[in-house]
């Protein structure tokens, strides 16, 4: 009994319930991040080591229902089902029974063991919650764990009960419904007993009652029949109803849902307005929301910029001599440069990622574990839809300030392949921290401040503009917000570090690789000479259409890889930062707009290309250099009459 | 403008008015959606406020808050209560 003790466990439940810090807590450090079979959602796995036991756990992503509507539920009903975890870890947000209870309830049809955690009871208590475990634990037949994710209380008890259990089977009873459906569903079992699917006889038959297109097509296989009966079965109860039969079944969990919150829960005290309440209505408040909102972000960005900056200049001072380092002791040879454009890579991703997405990834999960992306969501819902898709989508735009590798990837937390698909390409267009050192350092200290601010407005205009056209072209219809409004709470430092390591780890990983390569191959064509050749064949465009000087068709290439070499290779080239030497005011405002549009920058090409193809990210590429080529020429026009 | 009987939609309501779920205007799916986050009818919604230029509305129901897009929460029909 000593060796291979073994509990598999897989944490199931909706989005803020607390969910991912349980898990950090279990598997610490014991963890890997993989991705679902064939699909780009992420796949959180570890493993906890505890009284003997090895505990495997496995992170289900965070949906409402077991229902077919995305591709996060189908991946967690089928992982259920399948795999056959020893126990399924419901977690519920005790402050939000009645509307967790729903999901739990979809759980229990599935006839898998579980076992409810009931989390946040510390802000439950504090609304005047009180929640008799024992009858609740009684009337669902399954074990309730009562506990505090943010300080780790009755987190073991989870594991306790789990080992517990395990040493006993039990048979566990599922919810039962009202009696027309309750007949209808064993007259249904009756026949389905005859076929041999994978799944619970009880669990098909309602899934059967609610058209779930799965299953019908897994049935008409084996025996069709079966669905003729469960279309008159359904009738019937759409006529006793007067709704589709599937909606019969969500009301009737719905109501089974309220009827035990009413059973198990007393709300003691008067609900008193507490400081979360006051600030909850200043900051959705549909003047005060806006100002606070300005507030808040103006501030992030103004210290993320502030620090960057200040971080960035700080490894310049230390990298700056490495590449005479490296001349003098590795030689100059072919190889060596190429070896040089390789490290350099790698040094220009870590002053992006440290000085810029590090602090950027920080105060945004502050600012989400404390409550208030999802108010930014609602505040900016109405202006989203105007470009086709909804409030959250605001969220990847802000972080796409940072860097637009993480934007990019935010925009899965958007739920139509479509609306991801846009607000992506709305990203790419938002000027990054990259950009902004030329905006700035072009712009800003030779023109103008004033014209570097309009810039940036400028780019929200074309961001708009784009979002307007795309949502036209691209067919579908718009999804609606529906998002919980979660409660204000005190955020925890421990979820804040862990969800900054994971998306930081991400980002590298998908960056990383992309960056060196296209870093040497690109030096390769620079020491093979190419270059002049290069930038005489782009002069038809650089010289001719937008008035450069012929080396910004070099630089432009360069700046593929890093949009702030643009800067930097052109102050290499000048041999002094004294831009004003070269370019016009003119010309550095059109500089300023090819950069910002022409390319997404090598890393964000890779994002684009895992989520969305080759073909997608090609696409896009394309499109934005002749959109910025096509702006850029008419912007230089139009400045023509103004200098 | 509330017609008769009280019925409106849960867009007309005013901050801080209540009513009863009496059905939902929408697909399948949609309804579906709704029902899963406990919004069926019979459900009591209160609205807790929305935002210039008629955006998303705030509402709480089923002991928790939710936000719901201008044009699905046009989309619920409630009684008055």
């Amino acid at each position: 009994m000593t060796d291979e003790r073994k509990i598999s466990i897989v944490l199931a439940g909706q989005g803020n319930t607390g969910k991912s810090a349980i898990f950090n807590f279990l598997t610490g450090l014991h963890q890997h991040l993989g991705n679902w079979a064939g699909k780009t959602i992420e796949k959180f796995e570890g493993t906890l080591f505890y009284k003997g036991y090895t505990v495997d756990v496995l992170d289900l992503p965070g949906i409402y229902s077991l229902t077919t509507y995305s591709v996060e539920e189908v991946i967690s009903r089928e992982y259920i089902i399948n795999q056959k975890p020893d126990f399924v870890i419901n977690i519920i947000d005790s402050t939000n029974l009645e509307r967790n209870l729903i999901f739990t309830l979809q759980l229990l049809e599935l006839e898998c063991p579980i076992i409810l955690v009931m989390n946040m009871i510390d802000l439950a208590k504090k609304k005047g919650i009180t929640i008799d475990y024992q009858k609740f634990q009684s009337i669902i037949n399954a074990p309730v764990v009562p506990t505090i994710a943010s300080r780790g209380t009755g987190l073991t008890d989870i594991i306790d009960k789990a080992i517990e259990l395990a040493e006993k089977k039990e048979e566990y009873k599922v919810p039962r419904y009202g009696k027309e459906i309750e007949n209808c569903i064993s007259e249904l079992s009756i026949n389905i007993k005859e076929i041999n699917l994978p799944y619970p006889e009880r669990w098909i038959a309602i899934k059967l009652l609610e058209k779930d297109n799965n299953i019908i097509k897994s049935v008409r296989e084996n025996k069709p029949e079966i669905l003729e009966k469960a279309k008159r079965l359904s009738e019937n109860l759409e006529e006793i109803h007067g709704h589709d039969s599937s909606i019969v079944i969500a009301d009737e969990r719905s109501h089974l849902a309220s009827q035990i919150t009413r059973e198990i829960v007393r709300i003691t005290q008067n609900r008193k307005i507490s400081l979360n309440d006051r600030l909850d209505a200043v900051t959705t408040h549909k003047i005060t929301g806006y100002l606070v909102m300005i507030l808040i972000l103006g501030g992030m960005f103004l210290s993320v910029f502030s620090f960057g900056n200040w971080l960035s200049t700080w490894f310049d001072s230390i990298f700056q001599n490495w590449h005479g380092w490296w001349d003098i002791n590795v030689g100059i040879t072919f190889f060596a440069s190429l070896g040089w454009a390789a490290i350099e890579s790698v040094l220009a991703l870590v002053q992006i990622a440290l000085p810029y997405i590090l602090p950027f990834y920080i105060i945004l999960y502050l600012l989400e574990d404390w409550g208030y992306i999802a108010r930014i969501s609602f505040l900016m819902d109405n202006l989203m839809h105007k470009m086709g898709i909804h409030g959250k989508g605001c969220i990847s735009f802000i972080i796409g300030f940072g860097c637009n590798v993480p934007g990019c990837l935010s925009c899965r937390i958007m739920e139509s392949k479509r609306e991801r698909f846009i607000t992506a390409v709305l990203v790419t267009l938002i000027p990054c921290s990259a950009v902004s050192v030329i905006v700035f350092g072009l712009v800003g200290k030779y023109v103008g401040l004033l014209w570097a601010l309009g810039l940036y407005i400028f780019a929200m205009i074309m961001v708009f503009i784009v979002g307007k056209i795309s949502s036209k072209l691209l067919l579908g219809e718009p999804v609606e917000l529906i998002m919980s409004m979660p409660d204000y709470k005190t955020p925890q430092l421990r979820t804040i570090i862990y969800q900054t390591w994971d998306a930081l780890k991400e980002f590298i990983y998908i960056a990383a690789p992309i960056v060196v390569i296209s870093g040497v191959v690109i030096q390769a064509i620079n020491l093979a000479g190419w270059m002049p050749a290069i930038s005489s064949f782009l002069s038809p465009v650089t010289v001719t259409w937008l008035g450069l000087p012929a080396i910004t068709g070099i630089l432009l290439i360069f700046g593929i890889l890093r949009k702030e070499l643009i800067l930097v290779m052109l102050a290499a080239y000048l041999g002094t930062t004294n831009f004003s030497d070269m370019l016009s005011s003119q010309q550095m405002i059109t500089l300023a707009v090819v950069s910002m549009f022409y390319i997404p920058c090598v890393a964000t090409i890779s994002v684009l290309w895992k989520e969305y193809g080759w073909k997608k990210a090609l696409a896009i590429c394309i499109l934005e250099i002749l959109f910025a080529i096509l702006l850029a020429g008419i912007v230089k026009r139009i400045l023509d009459f103004v200098f | 403008m509330i017609k008769k009987k009280d019925i409106a939609s849960l867009t007309e309501l005013k901050d801080g008015q209540t009513g009863i779920i009496i059905s939902v205007a929408g697909g399948k799916m949609l309804t579906k959606r709704l029902a899963d986050l406990g919004l069926t009818p019979g459900t009591e919604i209160m609205v807790l406020g929305g935002l210039l230029f008629s955006g998303p509305i705030q509402i709480e129901a089923c002991g928790s808050k939710l936000v719901l897009g201008r044009g699905l929460a046009s989309k619920i029909m409630v009684e008055l209560r």
